[in-house]
């Protein structure tokens, strides 16, 4: 039975509670399509995928103690062959950074010398040797991998390109839309500096960074084949199957094996992918579960505020409830009508709530550099918090349908 | 028109069971205005609550306008509360939050009615207890013999086959209870059928018929000696 006209003459009698009501509903729906908008986002990162074989990859970040850096190449060298004789090791290399390690080198790439245009592409550098490819596992799509006389040794002050480049797909769509990159010239720097050709590209590797900042090139990688001479020196090891945790034990030993002017300590010394992966994205695991902590307590404080003012309600309109029954209302009437109410009150909460939502969404658009908001969390905000309306007004409802027609005779 | 046989009530606790209504026996004639009366604690208001099917019985039979309603189920109770009968409580029982027209038009939401007969409906009952001029008002702004009667507007919107009421000038001053019994023996001459609960022996007498209940059961008032010994204690004459 319509009913909408006398809730709505009894709503306006009792216009704090329905206000009060309408604005936490209201406040709910903008903070909860936020957070999940955001917990979305986190879970999206979260599971971006770095490009690599993570299972069986290590990563090693050694500091040479009383060496000077120019001097790491032969050391470095040696450290390469002994983790590649390492049983259990199927193959290793030197590196300045890897996907996900929280710092590296980023530039702009041109088509044209630097100074004479503005860059076409963000890029991270990885600066490899010709094993690196079998040690991420990448996907080599086109052209071919590095020789190991292309593989040169140098100071990271002196890099300012190389003759060959490898770039993952991002890249080089990014550089050639056409998709024929590959045999193609880029620029890192201006006149001076010889332009790379593109011999390879690669599906996907991650920058290592994972941060908003890097959103917009994340895939956007270039491998350059430079045997970094430098204090600080990244080991990438892929370990044959199954042998991952011996080779957690074993590569570090063999490196202090052989020399000991090295120091391999800290949280983050020696790591699994797993555990880079872990460390990476600790915070964006962090805030998703801080967000979906928040979100339920703000339902669980909604749904409690819509089931103690029905209750309170109920106990007060008991005998008008009685009175009704007297005149001819069923269970079902007295039911529909608290729901009905309910309903009315969310539908005015959620309208709010809506703008709110993309109120509250633009303001963190323009202050925190965050995606807009999708509709879609707005409409599943908005769907979720009318049945928690409804879930939560069900028990004080059904309790005021079992009110007795005889209330109506009895004195208050 | 309302016929109860051997009709019984009994609350029962752990402990003890009370008759509320002890073989209660009744016949109310279409067209009548019965008025019943008796002390406090009597049972009177028991027998309204029953009557108008707002509570149910322990024994016994009662039929109204002809249908058996012990084995009735809720639902169809709450259509013959809303269809058959009109009630009239002593206090007014309006609903606060709903203004004279919203008030008079709650039985007739729940029986369907289309917004147009409705509204007919409400306006003439209103103009029959003179007050269609208040249809905007709430009931706190009207004073307690206009209130009482919106709700006996109410009560005849909906066209009922029986009205009761429960003491309906018992919370009114003399000169406004005069004015809802005069509206109450008009709409019964009209053709109405009217059971009034009532302990004031005055209105009483303004009924076509009294019945008398004493500990739960209608007496004879010149054969039993319990209302002999309650006059004497009131220091009236039988």
């Amino acid at each position: 039975m319509l009913q909408i006209k006398p809730i709505l003459a009894a709503l306006k009698r009792h216009k704090a509670g329905t206000i009060l009501i309408a604005m936490q509903i209201a406040l709910t729906l903008a903070i909860v399509c936020n957070a999940l908008f955001i917990i979305q986002q986190r879970v999206d990162r979260l599971s971006r995928p770095t490009g690599m074989d993570e299972n069986n990859v290590l990563a090693i970040q050694n500091r040479w103690v009383s060496v000077d850096g120019k001097d790491t190449a032969p050391l470095i060298k040696a450290d390469v062959q002994a983790l590649r004789q390492t049983p259990g090791v199927q193959d290793a290399f030197a590196t300045n950074s890897f996907p996900l390690r929280g710092g590296g080198w980023s530039t702009g790439v041109n088509l044209v010398p630097k100074n004479e245009g503005k860059s076409t592409a963000q890029t991270t550098l990885y600066f490899v040797d010709d094993h690196a490819l079998a040690v991420y596992g990448a996907q080599l799509i086109a052209g071919r991998n590095f020789t190991a006389d292309e593989v040169i040794t140098a100071d990271p002050k002196d890099i300012k390109s190389t003759a060959q480049v490898i770039v993952t797909k991002a890249l080089a769509d990014k550089l050639y839309p056409k998709g024929d990159a590959l045999g193609k010239q880029l620029y890192l720097g201006g006149k001076d500096i010889p332009p790379s050709t593109i011999i390879g590209i690669v599906a996907r590797l991650q920058v290592p960074w994972n941060g908003t900042w890097s959103d917009n090139f994340n895939d956007n990688a270039m491998l350059l084949p430079v045997q970094l001479t430098s204090n600080y020196t990244i080991y990438l090891i892929r370990a044959k199957p199954g042998q991952l945790a011996d080779v957690v034990n074993s590569a570090p030993a063999a490196l202090l094996k052989t020399s000991r002017m090295r120091v391999i300590s800290g949280d983050r010394a020696v790591r699994t992918y797993e555990q880079v992966r872990g460390d990476a994205y600790k915070n964006d695991r962090g805030m998703a579960i801080l967000m979906g902590v928040i979100c339920v307590i703000l339902l669980a404080i909604t749904a409690a505020g819509i089931v103690g003012l029905t209750s309170f309600w109920v106990g007060q309109r008991r005998k008008q409830i009685g009175v009704r029954r007297a005149l001819g209302a069923t269970k079902r009437d007295i039911l529909s009508y608290f729901l009905t109410e309910n309903l009315m009150i969310g539908v005015a909460g959620v309208v709010i709530g809506v703008g709110l939502a993309i109120g509250m969404n633009l303001w963190m658009v323009s202050q925190f550099e965050m995606a807009r908001l999708s509709i879609v969390y707005v409409v599943v905000g908005v769907v979720a918090l009318l049945l928690l309306g409804q879930a939560a007004v069900l028990a004080p409802a059904m309790r005021a349908a079992k009110v007795p027609p005889v209330e109506a005779t009895r004195s208050v | 028109m309302l016929k109860m046989t051997h009709l019984s009530k009994v609350y029962r606790t752990e402990v003890v069971e009370t008759y509320a209504l002890r073989d209660f026996n009744i016949d109310v004639k279409e067209g009548e205005f019965v008025a019943v009366t008796g002390p406090s604690g009597s049972g009177k208001t028991t027998f309204l609550t029953i009557a108008g099917l707002l509570e149910t019985f322990t024994g016994g039979e009662y039929h109204l306008d002809g249908v058996e309603v012990s084995n009735l189920n809720d639902n169809a109770r709450s259509k013959i509360r809303n269809e058959k009968i009109g009630f009239i409580f002593q206090a007014f029982n309006l609903i606060p939050d709903l203004n004279v027209y919203d008030n008079v038009e709650v039985p007739l939401r729940y029986r369907g009615m289309k917004a147009l007969e409705r509204k007919q409906r409400i306006m003439d009952a209103l103009e029959r207890v003179g007050l269609a001029s208040r249809a905007k008002h709430y009931p706190a702004e009207l004073s307690g013999g206009q209130q009482q009667r919106v709700a006996i507007a109410r009560a005849l919107a909906g066209s009922p086959r029986l009205l009761l009421a429960d003491e309906p000038t018992g919370n009114l001053d003399t000169q406004m209870a005069r004015g809802v019994m005069e509206l109450l023996e008009e709409i019964h001459r009209e053709g109405a059928t009217i059971v009034m609960v009532t302990h004031d022996p005055e209105l009483a007498t303004r009924a076509q018929r009294n019945v008398h209940v004493i500990d739960g059961q209608v007496v004879d008032l010149a054969e039993d000696p319990r209302f002999h010994q309650q006059q004497a204690r009131a220091g009236a004459p039988a």
